[in-house]
């Protein structure tokens, strides 16, 4: 005899503010994960959209180069592409990492966390170093 | 210093629309309790609260709760462990309805649970005495069976959050695990079967909550990636 409630209806609240929970560090890094990648998606097309521009004519090339070279906020915005790419790159390799069967220990996991960390900082600061 | 702020969520469905949440002063007298003790404290303040708990020592798993943002049995939790700055908020386990106070309608984990079959199953006959197993084989059991089914874990999983329905979850899964992993169950194939879509075991994605709140110190996130491998090895 099943006398389950269908969910759907279902009134009662449900605890889900995130603000209330304690999200541990691996935790932050895969839903920035995520997040990278979302903003890696969406910034493909402004490159894709400069790539274009760039291979259409010398003048095109001319205006992509110029803009890159003086104006300060397509370099911020190339060196945050780079560093969601770079944060991405190293956060995709843990999970490989991961599916190896390492660091899914808890200290593991953390040990894991901490050295995405470090190693996307580091590639942030020479995407930095490179852009500018 | 031994006033203890706590904040409590509650919830009448017969009387609020709404959660809220409601202080209490507690006078600790300095000493390391258990969250359950404060509970319990609470609650000679104000008989309405309710809470589920049994065994009061981390075995029943009946009190698992949000406490101070992280889940956990509030039995053996002590309050050095949670609290800071003499301040504890105390909410039920994320995900899950609830029914009222600290206490939710773990229907859909038990659901997931009864869905992977968590019994031994053996198709040959019987032998007069028990089915026997060599020590090394029983030895790959450890670190599964030990599961109290607390749901501290499914509940702390953002990808059963989202998907109660589908995903079996952390509790559910590393329960899958043992009888994958036991040389007595016959029924791999079929077990294996059942899990290979892309909700059961794939949505997992390796957040690790489930590994950081267990009370048990058990490891959900490595017996996902060995079923994963399991379910590799046995389609390729």
């Amino acid at each position: 005899m099943k006398t389950q409630r269908p969910v759907s209806s279902d009134k009662r609240p449900v605890n889900l503010d995130l603000s209330s929970i304690h999200f541990p560090l691996p935790a932050l890094i895969s839903i920035s994960h995520r997040v990278s990648g979302v903003l890696l998606f969406i910034g493909l097309i402004f490159m894709m959209w400069a790539l274009q521009a760039s291979l259409a004519s010398p003048a095109g090339f001319q205006i992509v180069s110029d803009t890159l070279a003086h104006n300060f906020f397509a370099r911020l915005v190339m060196w945050g592409l780079l560093s969601a790419l770079g944060f991405h790159f190293v956060a995709g390799i843990r999970h490989l990492v991961m599916d190896i069967g390492y660091g899914e220990t808890l200290e593991g996991g953390q040990q894991g966390a901490r050295l995405t960390v470090i190693f996307s900082i580091v590639l942030m600061i020479l995407a930095g170093v490179w852009v500018w | 210093m031994s006033k203890l702020q706590v904040s409590v969520y509650r919830y009448n469905p017969e009387s609020d629309d709404a959660p809220w949440m409601q202080d209490f002063e507690i006078d600790t007298q300095g000493r390391d309790l258990m969250v359950l003790n404060v509970l319990q404290m609470i609650k000679e303040q104000d008989s309405s609260l309710v809470y589920r708990a049994s065994c009061r020592e981390g075995v029943c798993g009946s009190d698992g709760m949000n406490m101070n943002g992280r889940n956990g049995l509030s039995c053996v939790t002590p309050l050095s462990q949670v609290v800071k700055n003499d301040r504890l908020v105390l909410r039920p386990l994320p995900g899950l309805p609830v029914i009222r106070d600290l206490i939710i309608d773990m229907s859909l984990f038990y659901k997931q649970y009864e869905r992977i079959h968590p019994y031994l199953q053996n198709d040959e006959r019987p032998p007069s005495t028990e089915r026997l197993q060599s020590p090394e084989d029983r030895d790959k059991l450890d670190g599964l069976y030990e599961c109290i089914l607390c749901a501290c874990c499914s509940t702390s999983c953002p990808s059963f959050w989202w998907n109660p329905d589908k995903f079996v979850g952390p509790a559910g899964l590393l329960q899958a695990y043992r009888f994958l992993a036991d040389s007595r169950d016959t029924h791999t194939r079929e077990r294996l079967a059942e899990l290979d879509d892309p909700f059961s075991v794939f949505r997992c994605r390796g957040i690790m909550n489930c590994v950081n709140v267990c009370p048990k110190g058990l490891n959900p996130t490595r017996a996902i990636g060995k079923i994963r491998e399991m379910l590799v090895s046995h389609t390729a």
